[in-house]
């Protein structure tokens, strides 16, 4: 085993960890605001892949306007979600919320049956990620690279949000205790419903950004979803550092995993979970 | 003179309008239906229950199953049934569950009535199906798992004789792929795996070892990496068994995997470097339309090698030619391996009832064993011993010609074995792994 090679693969490693950070940011901040744990999310992130296929894939949009496109439609959506679904679910007991969002799974994955069919879809590849960049001798693909920016763009973007403007504020104050936030005059309501719709714009942009090399099909996203949630655990739940650091161990670490250990890499990620649920059940991050 | 009533009047309408009715009728059934004999079997329908994998990115096998199934059911029914008694289906989702599949072997048979079952796309769910199939006391005739130990572990060594396979196993993903590489590519040493992380996957390795092994006492195999089901990025399984330069890489993901991981291997610049992929199932109809775009543009650098458990350009016979037409008319699809073995699997089993005159689960498969059929990927024979159909299929460069087909196919470099030099033969030393 060479450097040059150890070096790639922890390359590999990083672009799979921000995928893996795209999606389970939402997943993490719709929890630690909104206290929601939403199964759904790998739905929304199948919805953004649709969408996306089907804007540039189908219809001949630009890549980055179908994305664009993609996001907005998605975050939509997921406004409505909160409004109509889950408002009425905060006062109940978390175990209807979770059924709630199970059924959500469902209803999501037959309605991507009847509009896009049972087969898998894939579009072409864009322009902009064909081709290859030599790293260390070896050949990395574009897209990666653009991945890995795309997920370090996010994550400044929300690190400053939350922690530099008044609206970052506002979330922070309602995700700490939503009726004292309430009682000095904010609208919380308002807050969910937008923390919600940004949940899901990540969640849709995962998917959007997949379509270039991953197939596309109604059950896309359930395997997803419990890598985030393994994510998620392992880094605090509702902590977004701790997603941001859960992606970075899970995909690197699966990264090494498969180049040094090929028989029992899955064993791996697991292990860290438990490991991380034995000494510090709360998560790295968590309080 | 009495007066007849109209009651009386009334009934003897009845009577002979109904008279009138089946003289009406009696012409046209008559001939084919005497009454004493029209039902042979005794079943006004024969149930055939089917499973395959109805979800995910698999799902276009279950669909062709399916696809396979109704194709055959339509033109038998519409051909006066089994010995007069008409097919009835009914199809269930695997799932990819070993579980799944038990539960839903037991229910076609148990709640439904199934009289025969066929499909099932997984080796881990056949696997579990087989042991529990004496006490259903039906034949299941499998149609695209392909694990050797099937028909090698559970027919021939257990004695399970309630086990038939159609379609090929892995003697083709692995026997066949050591075939070509030894005929086509003397130069290659160094073979690689990404392989499916489960019972198929495992085996194709196995196998594909011990035989390019014997062929070329100095090949090594240099380097593996295991993807299970759902997996959607594959760039990590690459990058790791690239970094152990290999020549060749043999590869078992299938279905929209098989297209994701082809896909993601192009975008690491995988084809600048190696002699040949070998993509055991890239034959299959989905995957060819999933990477259409890539053969196209020409991404694969005509190193993507493949094989399926029957593709549409072969063989070149009526039979086939017009399997093909019927399905397309039908389905407006190009037939995948898993809808010609379904197909060919109601046939066999229409064989094998019409021989046996009985539904009796130990004279069906008497009469199956040793059945010779004509099907449309060629003349089966299913081999007593083992309970495994014998046919031939191609492997070969996967090309691209618009003026023969919408999509790609196995077009170039055909190469086509005789089934006696790379299927296994009892008795069967077993392979580790």
């Amino acid at each position: 085993m060479t450097v040059e090679n150890f070096v790639f693969q922890g390359l590999i490693g990083l672009s799979l960890a921000m995928y893996l950070w795209l999606v389970s940011a939402g997943l993490t901040l719709a929890f630690g605001v909104l206290g929601v744990l939403n199964f759904a999310h790998g739905s929304l992130y199948m919805v953004g892949a649709y969408l996306a296929y089907t804007l540039y894939g189908r219809l001949g949009f630009d890549f980055a306007v179908s994305v664009v496109l993609a996001v907005l439609t998605v975050g939509i959506l997921g406004a409505v979600v909160e409004r109509l679904l889950f408002r009425p679910m905060y006062r109940l007991d978390t175990a209807f919320q979770l059924i709630l969002t199970f059924g959500l799974v469902l209803i999501f994955s037959d309605l991507a049956k009847l509009i896009w069919g049972g087969l898998f879809v894939i579009p072409p590849v864009p322009g902009i990620f064909q081709g290859t960049v030599p790293v260390l001798g070896r050949s990395f693909p574009v897209y990666n690279i653009f991945v890995i920016t795309a997920g370090i763009i996010v994550a400044l973007v929300m690190g400053l949000v939350l922690e530099r403007t008044w609206w970052g504020k506002t979330v922070r104050a309602a995700a700490a205790d939503r009726e004292m936030a309430a009682a000095l005059g904010l609208n919380i309501s308002k807050v969910f419903v937008l923390v919600f719709a940004a949940a899901a714009m990540l969640a849709g942009l995962g998917g959007a950004f997949s379509i270039p090399v991953r197939v596309v099909d109604p059950g896309t996203g359930t395997a997803l979803i419990v890598q985030a949630f393994i994510i998620t655990v392992i880094g605090g739940l509702g902590n977004l550092r701790g997603a941001f650091v859960g992606s970075l161990l899970v995909g690197v670490l699966s990264a090494y995993g498969t180049l040094l250990f090929p028989v029992f890499e899955l064993f791996i990620i697991y292990l860290l979970m438990a490991i991380v649920l034995l000494v510090k059940p709360e998560g790295l991050f968590g309080r | 003179m009495r007066r007849i009533s109209r009651r009386e009047f009334l009934s003897g309408a009845i009577a002979v309008g109904a008279a009138g009715t089946l003289a009406a009728c009696a012409p046209t059934q008559a001939p084919t239906q005497p009454a004493s004999q029209a039902k042979p079997l005794g079943v006004d329908t024969i149930k055939i229950g089917a499973m395959g994998a109805l979800s995910g990115a698999h799902a276009d096998y279950g669909r062709q199953i399916n696809m396979g199934l109704e194709l055959a059911k339509e033109e038998i029914n519409a051909g006066g049934g089994i010995l007069g008694s008409m097919i009835e289906t009914r199809m269930l989702d695997e799932e990819l569950k070993a579980d799944v599949g038990v539960r839903n072997a037991r229910q076609l048979v148990q709640d439904w009535g199934a009289h025969f079952l066929v499909g099932v796309d997984s080796s881990g769910v056949a696997m579990a199906i087989g042991p529990i199939l004496p006490e259903l006391d039906r034949v299941f005739i499998f149609t695209h798992a392909a694990t050797h130990r099937l028909t090698e572990e559970l027919v021939y060594d257990k004695k399970i004789k309630h086990i038939f396979r159609i379609s090929v196993p892995v003697y083709q993903d692995a026997i066949v792929a050591a075939y070509v590489f030894r005929d086509k590519l003397p130069q290659a040493r160094r073979f690689a795996t990404i392989g499916a992380d489960y019972e198929y996957g495992r085996a194709v390795w196995a196998l594909f070892k011990e035989y390019m092994k014997r062929f070329r006492p100095e090949a090594e195999f240099v380097g593996e990496a295991w993807a299970p089901f759902l997996t959607t990025d594959f760039s990590s399984h690459i990058a790791a068994v690239m970094a152990t330069n290999p020549d060749v890489i043999v590869a078992t993901p299938w279905a929209g995997e098989g297209v994701t991981l082809l896909r993601q291997a192009v975008q690491l610049g995988v084809f600048d470097k190696i002699q040949a992929w070998w993509q055991a199932m890239g034959g299959s109809v989905d995957v060819l339309e999933g990477v259409k775009g890539e053969v196209q543009a020409n991404a694969f650098k005509g190193k993507l090698w493949a094989t399926a458990r029957y593709i549409f350009n072969y063989p070149d016979t009526p039979e086939n030619k017009a399997f093909v037409e019927k399905f397309r008319q039908r389905w407006a699809r190009l037939p995948n391996y898993s809808a010609e073995t379904t197909y060919s699997a109601v046939y066999a089993i229409k064989a094998a009832v019409e021989k046996a005159r009985s539904l009796e689960t130990s004279k069906v498969i008497a009469a199956l064993e040793g059945l010779t059929l004509k099907t449309p990927a060629g003349d089966r024979y299913i081999r007593p011993e083992d309970h495994q159909a014998v046919y031939s299929v191609p492997a070969g460069r996967v090309i691209m010609d618009p003026n023969k087909y919408p999509i790609p196919f196995i077009g170039a470099d055909l190469v086509i074995l005789k089934p006696e030099d790379y299927y296994r033969k009892p008795p069967f030393e077993p392979i580790k792994f």
